[in-house]
Parts: structure tokens; sequence; C-alpha cells
């Protein structure tokens, strides 16, 4: 997202290298091409979920890479007095860690900066509207009503739960959109919501109408129906003030509607031809990106969840809808490979650290 | 429902298991981050934090230079999942600003800021998780990621942190045990034992405060081991990497980088 400083020869050479035959990058790379994808899952054990993604890592030649960590974690909210919504609400943000800075424009700003505790260089303004332009673009596509997971409900209409999704961009070597859907995709797939129950506290009534369990901690309101049976716990939820952890130590279950999570494929325009997967010379050159949201929860019927057009460049309508439905096509295919990762992962710390234990 | 967590129990044992003056596993991480000249994560137990280091370079603002040494910088990001409950701080945070003020002045005397006039070194913290020894984490992992970055230093600056449980001095303590016992840190220069920085945000008895002193600075020493022996791999690594594309391998390697 942040172009890196580039001269305008550079530019036309990295232009003109695109555009030969056959199309030439500086890695060597296709056009199509993505560099090697490295992802963990649960990497932040105090969070509920989370993830950390690096897309272009060279381990043999010294690191680097674009490196997104990104963590999930839930919180009460109260839906009458407090901020709570009905139903839960998801809440994205994204940090950077400084190590971008260099990269950005070195203009020297003219103005003072008298308090010690402010950066004494642009770039931290320029960082702080990089830190909000991502965030508003992770929040809009994944804060969408379309994708909102149904069980953020702990009590109806009393307590919900908020589900914070806070992604730090660890390092920048370019396509740090992808990367950053990519993990997000990945802490949401991994988030465990904790199991509660609604529990209600009443004072034992010595009236003769109650039943035999009216002194116990958690009483189904039966006033209204005196002769409901024991069993019947539909009133419970309707009148419970309260809940509980049934089991402190059990994760929960997965978070509902984790197939719908879309991913992010980005295609830099350099007309006639587009590539994939951008390092941050071949991003600063292109003079129109495209983000392409899309969502596969069905794999007949993939939907496009959002679009984003970045650059001074300009598109007509004709070669919108073409890029659109080449990059459903890329789309599939990182969705694809994400999906048997993920699964690999989930397999990897459940099932083979089971069999690891039971072994002891 | 669940009893009282001792701190330490009649057989020794602290929480998490360890003895009085045992310290948390240490994790050390050296390889390259983005386009940082050096960088390092470091792991005391539960508590991980990264610095990366860029420098000395120019700076960006020539009326924050000083005209004979250059200035360290130093910039703390904490991951709002860091903690048990998430708290989103914001850069100018007290408490982080603090953090960074204390890196800063403890780094001042080490680094051979003279021989770089009118330049600046920056040091970002990113705090991944949390669980005590805070301070102590980024002082170590600061020390590292300056000696990646190939910046001089007088000597390594290894830091702990300790506490007194009634009249029993504890080291390297976890988020349980430092808010409940006065705890301080403590960072030394382990060649010449000189002490860079002392600080304690609690009360403590005064005649408490000479063993717990003592005894971090001797846990100063230990860190310092683990610290030289990550760096020496590191550096043993690179070094074979650079003698695998000479023509004619070292007949006789480096006496200096046999292990003594």
């Amino acid at each position: 997202m942040a172009a890196q400083l580039v001269s305008k020869s550079e530019r036309a050479y990295i232009q003109a290298s695109l555009q030969a035959t056959p199309p030439l990058r500086g890695d060597g790379r296709g056009l199509l091409d993505f560099r090697t994808v490295l992802l963990e899952t649960g990497v932040a054990p105090l969070a509920n979920g989370s993830a950390k993604l690096n897309i272009g890592k060279m381990p043999h030649e010294g690191g680097g890479g674009t490196e997104v960590l990104a963590a999930t974690k839930l919180e009460v909210e109260d839906v009458e007095s407090g901020d709570g919504v009905d139903g839960g609400r998801v809440v994205c943000s994204v940090s950077w860690c400084a190590i971008r800075s260099i990269q950005l424009e070195p203009i020297v700003q003219l103005t003072k900066d008298s308090s010690p505790s402010a950066y004494p260089h642009l770039s931290s303004n320029a960082l702080d509207e990089l830190q909000y332009d991502l965030t508003v673009i992770l929040q809009q596509t994944i804060g969408h009503p379309s994708l909102h997971p149904q069980n953020l409900t702990i009590i109806p209409r009393k307590k919900s739960w908020l589900l914070n999704l806070d992604a730090v961009i660890l390092a920048d070597a370019g396509n740090a959109v992808d990367a950053l859907f990519m993990a997000a995709r990945a802490a949401l797939w991994d988030t465990k919501v904790p199991r509660t129950r609604a529990v209600e506290y009443q004072a034992p009534e010595d009236s003769q109408t109650t039943r035999d369990s009216a002194s116990a901690m958690d009483v189904d309101n039966r006033e209204a129906i005196p002769t409901a049976s024991g069993f019947d716990t539909r009133e419970m939820a309707r009148t419970a003030a309260d809940f509980e952890l049934p089991d402190y130590w059990d994760e929960g279950e997965v978070l509902h509607g984790r197939e719908r999570w879309p991913v992010c494929i980005t295609l830099n325009l350099l007309p006639p031809s587009h590539f994939l997967d951008a390092t941050p010379p071949e991003e600063a050159s292109v003079p129109l990106r495209m983000h392409l949201m899309y969502s596969f929860a069905s794999p007949s019927t993939p939907k496009l969840q959002s679009m984003r057009l970045l650059g001074p460049g300009e598109l007509n309508s004709a070669q919108i809808k073409s890029y659109i439905s080449e990059g459903e096509k890329y789309a599939r295919e990182l969705f694809n490979a994400l999906e048997s990762k993920l699964r690999e992962e989930d397999v990897r710390r459940n099932v083979k650290a089971r069999d690891r234990f039971a072994q002891r | 429902m669940s009893s009282r967590v001792e701190i330490l129990n009649d057989g020794g044992f602290r929480s998490d298991g360890r003895k009085q003056y045992e310290l948390r596993d240490i994790t050390i991480d050296l390889s390259q981050q983005g386009t940082a000249d050096g960088s390092a994560t470091i792991t005391h137990g539960l508590t991980q934090v990264m610095v990366t280091v860029f420098g000395p370079r120019e700076a960006k603002m020539r009326s924050q230079t000083l005209h004979d040494r250059a200035v360290l910088n130093v910039e703390i990001n904490v991951a709002p999942f860091s903690t048990g409950e998430r708290r989103k701080r914001s850069r100018a945070d007290r408490r982080i600003l603090e953090l960074a003020a204390a890196i800063e002045s403890t780094f001042e005397p080490v680094v051979q800021t003279s021989l770089y006039p009118r330049s600046q070194i920056d040091i970002y913290v990113q705090v991944l998780q949390q669980d005590g020894g805070l301070l102590q984490a980024c002082i170590n992992a600061t020390t590292l990621a300056l000696i990646t970055a190939g910046v001089p230093l007088l000597d390594f600056v290894c830091a702990v942190s300790g506490g007194v449980h009634s009249t029993e001095p504890l080291l390297d303590l976890t988020t349980l045990e430092e808010n409940d016992l006065p705890n301080l840190t403590v960072a030394v220069m382990p060649r010449t034992r000189k002490v860079t920085l002392v600080t304690m945000e609690t009360r403590l008895h005064v005649d408490r405060f000479r063993d717990i002193f003592e005894l971090a600075c001797a846990a100063g020493q230990t860190i310092h081991k683990e610290m030289k022996r990550a760096v020496k791999d590191r550096t043993v690594a690179l070094v074979g990497a650079m003698d695998a594309g000479a023509k004619h391998p070292l007949a006789d390697p480096d006496a200096m980088m046999e292990d003594r």
C-alpha cells in the first residue's frame, strides 16, 4: 500500500520489463506466481485465535518478506447498558510495527514539534494514515452483516461477545493487503468461542407452588406455569440475567460461519497485462491496483464481498468485468491452498498433539 | 472455589513450578526481519518481545540531532492481544513512554554514539506476549538487536527482574508475582559488572534490597552466557555461509571460532 519512492527511470524500467515478451520480473517469477507463503496458527496463546503469516521469506538468504500477525480476542459486552449489539459485533484494527517507516516519503516537514513524545519525522503521520486505511478496508469487509457469525450471543438482548480482530504488520515487502486478509482469515478460523450457560439466581421461595429444586443455585423460572415439567428450560433463557462457563478449561466451539470468511487477491494492473504478488518497487511502478475479496462458502457460487481500486489510473467497465472474473480464478486457487493449510494446521495442533500426549 | 495461589510454597516451589532462584526458559531468535539492520526476538517463559534496529542512519529532522554523537530513538508498540485481557494502548500512553525512556537511558552510556555524529539509531520494540518481566525482556532483546545490527557497544547489557516474598528473594517474576510482590529490574554490563539500570516502582524494605540486588547482578551473568551463545551460533553460521563461496576452504579454522 505504501508506495516506495521510485524514480521515473526505475518505474519505466520495471514497466518495460513487465510488458516485454516474455514478461520479466526482478526475482524471475511469472506474472501470476506467488512467493512462498508460510502460515502458523495458534501463535498467541493468550488470544482466542491467532495466526502468523509470511509471504516471501527467504530463510537461506536472511529472512525478510511480508509478515503479518493476527489475533482475535473475545470480550463480554452488555447490550442494555454498554456498547453491545444483540447478536454480537466484530471490530478490526490494524497496526504497524514501525519497520516500514524508512520507506515512506522522507520529505522534511517544516512544522515545529515541541512535544518530546511526538515523532520527529513526517512518516509517523503517514504511518497513522496507512494504519487507518488498512483498518477501514479490513473492518468494512470482515464486519459486513453477511459474514456475521451466529454464535456471538451469550444471553439474548442482555450480553453478547465482542470479537476484536487485531492485526500487526511486522514487516512489509509488498502485497501487505493479501497477507492481512489471509492472516485475518486464519485467525478467525482458529478462533474458539467459549461455551456459556445462562443462569438465574433466585432466593428460595417458601410458597407451596414452588418445585422441589427451588433452593438450588440455578433455578428455572417457572412461576408462570405451575404445572410445567421440571425439564422444561425454555423459560430460563428468556429471563436469565447472567451466565457461567460450564467448563473453565474448555476452549470452546469454533466460530460459526468460518467457511465464509473472505480471501483477498490483489491484481496489479498494467494494461494490457496484470500481475500478482508485487514487491515494493513493482507496487510503486503500477498505476492501478485492484483488491478483490472473494468468499467461497459454497464452492460453486463464490461471492465478491468487496472490491477496492487504488491509484491514479483509470479503467472502463468492460475491463473491470474481465478483471473481476480473472480475479475469481486466482482467489479460488488461493482459497483452496489456504483451506488445505488450515486443515493441516488443525491436524498438527489437535490430533497430532493428542497422539503425542497419549504416547507419553 | 479456587484457593489462593501460593507465591512460594513450603517445598520451595513457585506458582509455575520453578525454584526460588530459577530463571524462566530463554529462547533467542536472531533471524532477519524485513529490511531492518538488526533484529532479535527473545522469549522469557511466556513473555515475548521483538526488537528491530535501524541505523545509524541520517536523522529525519536535523534539529533533533547532536553535533558530536548519535541520538537513540526508542519506540514501543504493545500488541493488544499480548495480555490476558485485551487493551489497546495508544502510542503516547504514559507507561509505554516511561518504558521507552528507561530503555533509552539504559543504552545511552553503552552504545558508542560518539562514533556517529549527527545520526540517529532507531530502536523499535514490539511486545508480542506479556507475562511479567517486560522491561527485562525489552532490554535483553535490544542488546541483541543492536549487536546483530553491528552497532558498536561497550558491552552486553543483561537485565533481570527480581522481587522479595516476605524475606525470600525471587528471580525472573511472572505477572502473578509482579502484581503481588515488591519488584525491581536490574541491568548489568557483565564484563565490568557495572550496573546501568536499577528501577523499582514498589516499596521494598532497605534491608531486603541488598540481597535481591546482588542476586540480580549474578543472574545477569547467567543471561549473558545465553546471549553470548546465541550471538556466537549466528556468527558461526554467517561465517560458514561466507566461506561456502570461497574457492579454497579454510584449512585450519580460526581458533576463536572453536568452542572453548
